[in-house]
Order: structure tokens, then sequence, then C-alpha cells
């Protein structure tokens, strides 16, 4: 019983990575970059989530569309005044960047918000309810569902509609796509925009169940790689996979072994996929 | 080389030497200690992502091994520290060679990331080894000079090191063995095309790359008198080191140096007026450098002096 019990919160805690990596997958997929700057959004995402509630009274459950706005916003700008220069360049400085951007984003929480750990208290976050000899909190219940709603939705997005059908031509041929009247400049700046959204709204929906501080984010940007890696690079489905996955893989390694390990399950899980199967568990292709 | 005459070097390394001797302000001989060793760093850095151009992410895993080789064998074992410094070298070669044969068969942002996890793993197996590595605590680190003049002679001590980390910047740099690296970093295909053996070259940068790191950890733990998964092994530093490289001028000989002078004092400017600022200067140093001036703070100055024009900035376009 404890195992499934495992097994289903590793799925529980695996639909927000889902829905963190579908970001990553996409940024990568349609512009070939690694965003080293994913977490330190996703930690914006979760202050947005914290001042939202303490200052506003929002339910971060359901004002997340609010913070993904915002952070789509931000990620729009960002793309226009740096990310567009290092495009045509070569990853090396595009690492760089992102990981610039992503040390700026750090330091300005920690010189505005101060380095302290906050949470909030959201009754209902906090609330067990019981299936049988199983125990689920609501907070991760919730998270799962709005998450895994949103990675669909972006499916969906990318699949029928007429951005969605120009960011895959992108994807799938940066220099072919301009003959077919794309924009690939804009649909550039879109995919960035909506990949950070996917973080900074995960961002909010982890905070009523985790706490946050400005280096909150780290793990995560690490983390959306491995997924994406172990989805095949750039697939959003893959992506999505891959979190779920990444999340029972965490489960199982803190039930069976210990809680601190858990994260080197992950780093080896990544070697191992890039090694030994490079095309990612699910051998997806494109975005 | 490039045109610099050579008595340059000599009078910036004698007048840095005998600092000591004509400087007597602790705080001032703290932070020059600090460019120093950071300099170290970023040259060590400069061998493997400059030269060779392979981003790695995850150097601060050497310097926490020499950090940690020392205090440990000093502590379990009951090693001379001295002893324990050459052992952390001799461990990162050993690590460099496990990790880099893993880690150089990634291209790109794999290869980037692989460092970085390689180095996390460390970092989390030392955080949760209680009863060897006193796990998120951290240590006292011991002493490598004993009282009095402790800052001077810590200086004394940082010096060889730089001037050996020097030493070798230059073989490479003029080296037949530092044009293959470049060769590997401007077309790995074509530098094969031509006989270069990328495998056996990236590993031959980063192994000594990996050992002057483990000496400049250990110097650093010894200095600071502490080990901690939180200082010795934080991803921090690991971007330090590229930052510091990248902000100099990446494969050139002085840019480490340049880089860390620029970098130590902005950043100690600025936490004399907020706290928490080192990030974000990191961050805009990085950001501007990229965006601004890939080939680094150097190559103002080279396109004045007219010093011999190097292979381009690192990775500059594809």
């Amino acid at each position: 019983m404890a195992f499934l019990q495992a097994f289903l919160n590793g799925l529980l805690v695996g639909g927000v990575y889902a829905l963190i990596a579908s970001g990553m997958a996409l940024i990568f997929g349609v512009m070939r970059l690694v965003n080293f700057a994913h977490g330190a959004f996703l930690m914006l995402g979760t202050y947005l989530g914290y001042y939202g509630w303490t200052l506003l009274g929002l339910n971060p459950y359901l004002a997340f569309p609010l913070w993904g706005a915002a952070l789509f916003a931000l990620a729009v700008g960002t793309y226009w005044l740096l990310v567009r220069r290092v495009m045509g360049a070569s990853d090396f400085l595009q690492i760089l960047l992102t990981e610039g951007i992503g040390l700026v984003l750090i330091g300005a929480a920690q010189l505005t918000f101060g380095a302290d750990y906050r949470q909030i208290n959201l009754p209902v976050a906090h609330r067990i309810t019981s299936v049988g000899a199983l125990h689920f909190s609501v907070g991760y219940i919730l998270s799962f569902a709005v998450s895994v709603a949103l990675v669909l939705a972006l499916r969906q997005f990318l699949a029928r509609t007429e951005m969605g059908r120009a960011i895959r031509a992108v994807a799938q041929n940066r220099t072919v796509a301009p003959l077919m009247g794309i924009r690939v400049e804009r649909v550039s700046a879109i995919t960035f925009g909506l990949g950070i959204a996917c973080a900074g709204v995960a961002g909010a929906l982890l905070l009523p169940i985790f706490w946050t501080n400005p280096t909150v984010g780290g793990p995560y940007t690490l983390k959306s790689f491995v997924i994406v890696v172990l989805g095949g690079m750039g697939s959003v489905q893959g992506a999505a996979l891959g979190g779920l996955l990444l999340g029972v893989a965490e489960q199982f390694t803190a039930y069976t072994w210990a809680d601190r390990y858990a994260e080197v399950v992950n780093f080896i899980l990544f070697l191992a996929v890039l090694l030994f199967r490079p095309q990612g568990l699910f051998g997806g292709k494109g975005a | 080389m490039s045109r610099l005459p050579w008595w340059p070097t000599v009078v910036f390394f004698v007048a840095l030497t005998s600092m000591p001797l004509w400087m007597h302000d602790g705080y001032i001989l703290q932070l020059v200690f600090r460019v120093v060793v950071f300099a170290v760093l970023g040259i060590a850095w400069n061998f493997v992502g400059g030269y060779a151009g392979q981003l790695s992410l995850g150097h601060v895993a050497y310097f926490g091994i020499g950090a940690y080789a020392m205090t440990l064998s000093t502590e379990r074992i009951g090693w001379n520290p001295w002893l324990g410094v050459v052992l952390g070298a001799v461990l990162a070669a050993v690590a460099a060679l496990l990790i880099g044969s893993i880690t150089f068969r990634l291209r790109g942002p794999y290869f980037a990331l692989s460092t970085i996890a390689t180095a996390e793993i460390i970092r989390v197996l030392v955080q949760n080894q209680d009863t060897l590595t006193h796990g998120a605590v951290g240590t006292n680190a011991p002493l490598l000079f004993q009282a009095p003049d402790l800052d001077a002679k810590f200086f004394f001590g940082a010096m060889p090191l730089l001037g050996g980390a020097f030493a070798l910047a230059t073989w490479i740099h003029t080296s037949r063995f530092g044009y293959r690296l470049r060769a590997i970093r401007e077309n790995e295909a074509t530098a094969m095309a031509v006989g270069v053996n990328p495998a056996v070259d990236k590993l031959l940068a980063l192994i000594p790359s990996a050992m002057v790191t483990a000496l400049a950890g250990s110097m650093y733990a010894s200095y600071f008198s502490f080990v901690g998964p939180d200082t010795v092994l934080n991803i921090e530093i690991s971007v330090q080191a590229a930052l510091i490289a990248m902000l100099g001028g990446a494969a050139t000989v002085w840019g480490p140096i340049l880089g860390s002078i620029v970098l130590t004092l902005t950043a100690e400017i600025f936490k004399n007026y907020f706290e928490h600022t080192h990030l974000v200067v990191y961050g805009l140093l990085l950001v501007v450098v990229v965006v601004f001036l890939p080939g680094g703070v150097i190559s103002l100055f080279q396109r004045r002096w007219r010093f011999r024009r190097q292979a381009g900035p690192v990775g500059a376009r594809q």
C-alpha cells in the first residue's frame, strides 16, 4: 500500500513537473535554446502567488492565469531586449546569457523580498482526503489538476490554432518557416513567453504546498532539463510524460532509499539517458 | 603570444608578489588574495572553456575535492595539510578523468548540463555523508600557515599558484596543444579531419584544469578555515569561474586575471552599499559580456594596443 501511495504521490508531483518541463521543451524545441533562467522565472511565479495571496487575497489556484500573463509579458520583454540578440549565436553564449538573466532575477528577488523562506497558509491546500488507506493532500491534487489541464490546453493550442501551427513550423525548420510567411521573431517571442508562463504558473501552484525563497527555482531548471531529455528533446508530450516519470522516480527513491538522495537519482537518470538513449525514452521528435 | 613585451608581466608579478611588504591593510590584502585565487580559478577554467570551447559549469566539483581532501586527510588520517593539498590535486585529476570521459561524449548544452549534474551529485553525496564529511553543516578546514601574519603568508602562498597557472596558460596559448584545442572549439569534425583526437585532447585539457582548480579550492578553504557543501561545492563557484574567464577574455592568458579584478572589485563595491547584491552583479556582468562584449574586457585593450589578433572570441558565431 505504501508502494501505491508513493506511486500516486509521485504522479501528483509529476503533474507539476510536467507543466514546468513542457515550457522548457517548448522553448528548446522551437528556439533551440536551453533556458537556464527557467527556475528563476518559476521563482518569480511563487512570489506572485505569495504577494497575490498575502496582499490581495487572491487564491493561487484561481489567480494563476494572472500570474501566467505577467510572466508571459516579462518573458516577451526579456526576449526583445536580450535573448533575440543571441538567437544566431553558439549555445555557449546562449547558456551564459540565460544563466546571467537567471542570476539577475534571483539577485533582484533577494534585494526586494529578502532571502527569508516564505509560506502561505491556504486552508484548502493542507486538507487531507482519504481513499481507503490512501491519503492525499488536497493541495497536491489541485496543483496536479490545474497543471495537467494546462499541459493539455497547451497541446491543443499547438495542434489546433494558427499560432500553434506557426510554432510547430518554426520548430521543424527555422530557415524555411519564414518562406511560408511566418514571422519567426514573433513566434520565438511568443514561444519564449509561453514557455516561461508555464514555469511561472507552476511556481504559483507549488507555493501553497511548498515554500519559497529567491533560490527556490535552481533545482527546477535542472529537473526540467532532465525531463526534457527523458522525454525526447523538445517534444512537449514527451516532456509531459517525462515529468510524471521523474515525479514517480523521485518518490520511489525517497520511499525505498532516502529522501535526500532523490536529487541524485535525477542526475544519474539524466546522464544515463543522455549516454545510452539520447533520443529520449519515448523517442519523440519535434514540438 | 601577443606582442606584449615581457617586462609588463615581470613588473606585474613583482609588484603583486611584494604587496604584503608595502601594503599592511589587512582588508586590501584579503581582497587581493581573493582576486588571486579567483584568477587562478578563471585561468584553470579557460583551458577547457576558453581554449577547447567546452562550457563546463561543474568546475566547483574539483574546487570542492581540493578543499575536502585537504580537510579530511588532515582531520581523519592526521596528515600534514600540505600533503592533503597534494592529495586533493591527485584526486581531482582522477575525478577529471572519470567525469571527463563521461561528459565529453556530449555536446553543447548537454555537455554543460552534464557537468552541472556531476558536480551536483558530488555535492548531494557530500551533504548526506554525515559521518565522513560532516554533512550539510561542514567543518573547520586546517590552516596551511601559522599565525602571525596569516594574511601575508597566505598571500605569498597563493602567488606561486597564480604564477604556475599563468605559466601553464602561456604554454597552452602558444603550444601545438593549444592550437589543437582551438581547432576542437572551432569545429570538432574538421579538427578530427586534420588528425586531432578531440576525446584525448579535451581530457588532457581538463586534467590540469581540475588540478589547478583543486589547488585553488584547498587554498581558499584553508584561508577561510571552513569547508561545507554550500561554500566549496556551491554551483555559484562554477559560474564564477566561467564568468571570470569570459569577462576578462576567454582563451587569453591575461583575460582571467583582468576578469577576476573586475568581478571581485565590482562585487565588493556593491556589497558595501547593499546586502545580497553579488548575484545581480554577476548576472548583469554576464549579460553585458555575452551581448555586448563577447571578447571580454581584454578585447578593448587588444584593439587599442594592436596585439596580434587571436582566433576570435570563443564561440562568437556558429
